[in-house]
């Protein structure tokens, strides 16, 4: 598969598709002329760019290893050799941004100080949250094939949903949020926090991808997975 | 047989490990050879509310609510038999927007959604 795929058999195997990216669209639209408007360009890049070559990567890596797939999106980019629709890879910016501004709000109404223990404090919820959200959104996903679980994963499920799918979603957006206000809150120039936005995301990554594979294996010593 | 995505990296180590110990060391020379700058010591959350009617907005919220809504419309319309995840999940997803609403009313005491 190439780089980029355009997909002419839109919804094929699909129900509901259309409303369903119509919402993300919508939702990312807003949100990123929201961030352009307050916070200018290179924020709005440092918000929304990181998190979406992230779960591009993450996601690829996902599919290309046969835990799930995509089918009857328009537009796929294969990054790892897992063709991952771009709308998803958006909508992960939206993710980010709108629970991590949610918990800014939630923390700053309990927890003043702006500190490191308040950034831990604002990304847990904004984990909690996203996790809320994909508890009502993954098994409609799910059963509306907007992407398909492997029907051989075995483990807990919440309707057919692994429940390892809504750790691995806190995890994401905790150390994602962590990585973000880092940024933002640091005293470097916007160029020098832009550039650290995306050399960064290794250090996030390798994080997501030590403390993912620990949850894992205890799940697999458990028995739970 | 399916790989988890630990797996697949681990699989793939030769083409993952470059990329981030390139991106780890230019973070670390980011950070530790520039310049300094004075930020602002807060976040400017007021700007966030919109004013709807004689309400005052947080637009997050009214995002996630717009979201919550939208989707719980999809899983209605999904199948008949659909309807309990579509309630169950919900009233999880509606925690976040209730925990809001309500931290915003008991620390303004006046009329705020």
């Amino acid at each position: 598969m190439s780089f980029i795929e355009i997909n002419q058999n839109f919804g094929e195997h699909t129900r509901l598709l259309a409303p369903f990216i119509v919402v993300i669209t919508i939702v990312w639209l807003v949100l990123v002329y929201y961030s352009y408007k307050k916070y200018g360009t290179k924020m709005t890049i440092i918000y929304f760019l990181p998190i979406t070559i992230a779960t591009l990567i993450i996601e690829s890596a996902g599919v290309a290893g046969g835990r799930y797939y995509y089918s009857g999106y328009i537009i796929y980019i294969s990054i790892v050799g897992g063709a991952v629709p771009l709308i998803i890879a958006l909508a992960w910016g939206v993710n980010l941004f709108l629970f991590m501004n949610m918990g800014k709000h939630f923390i700053s109404k309990i927890y003043e100080k702006r500190n490191y223990l308040q950034i831990i404090f604002i990304s847990s919820v904004a984990g909690l949250f996203g996790v809320c959200l994909d508890l009502l959104e993954d098994p409609l996903a799910h059963y509306n094939n907007w992407w398909i679980w492997t029907a051989s994963l075995k483990g807990i499920k919440f309707f057919d949903v692994p429940i390892l799918n809504f750790i691995g979603w806190f995890v994401l957006i905790f150390f994602m949020s962590i990585a973000t206000l880092l940024i933002e809150r640091s005293r470097f120039s916007e160029n020098r926090k832009v550039l650290l936005s995306f050399t960064s995301l290794s250090i996030t990554g390798t994080t997501i991808f030590v403390v993912h594979a620990i949850i894992v294996r205890l799940f697999e010593f458990t028995g739970l997975s | 047989m399916e790989k988890t995505i630990i797996q697949f990296i681990v699989e793939n180590i030769f083409l993952f490990l470059p990329v981030g110990i390139l991106g780890i060391v230019i973070t670390v020379i980011l950070i530790f050879r520039s310049k300094k700058e004075n930020i602002p010591e807060f976040d400017d959350l007021t700007a966030d509310y919109k004013t709807i009617g004689k309400y005052s907005v947080n637009l997050y919220t009214l995002v996630y609510l717009f979201i919550w809504i939208s989707i719980i419309i999809i899983g209605l319309f999904s199948n008949s038999n659909f309807i309990i995840p579509t309630v169950t999940g919900g009233i999880i997803a509606a925690i976040p927007l209730i925990l809001l609403i309500l931290i915003q009313r008991k620390n303004k005491n006046s009329k705020v959604l």
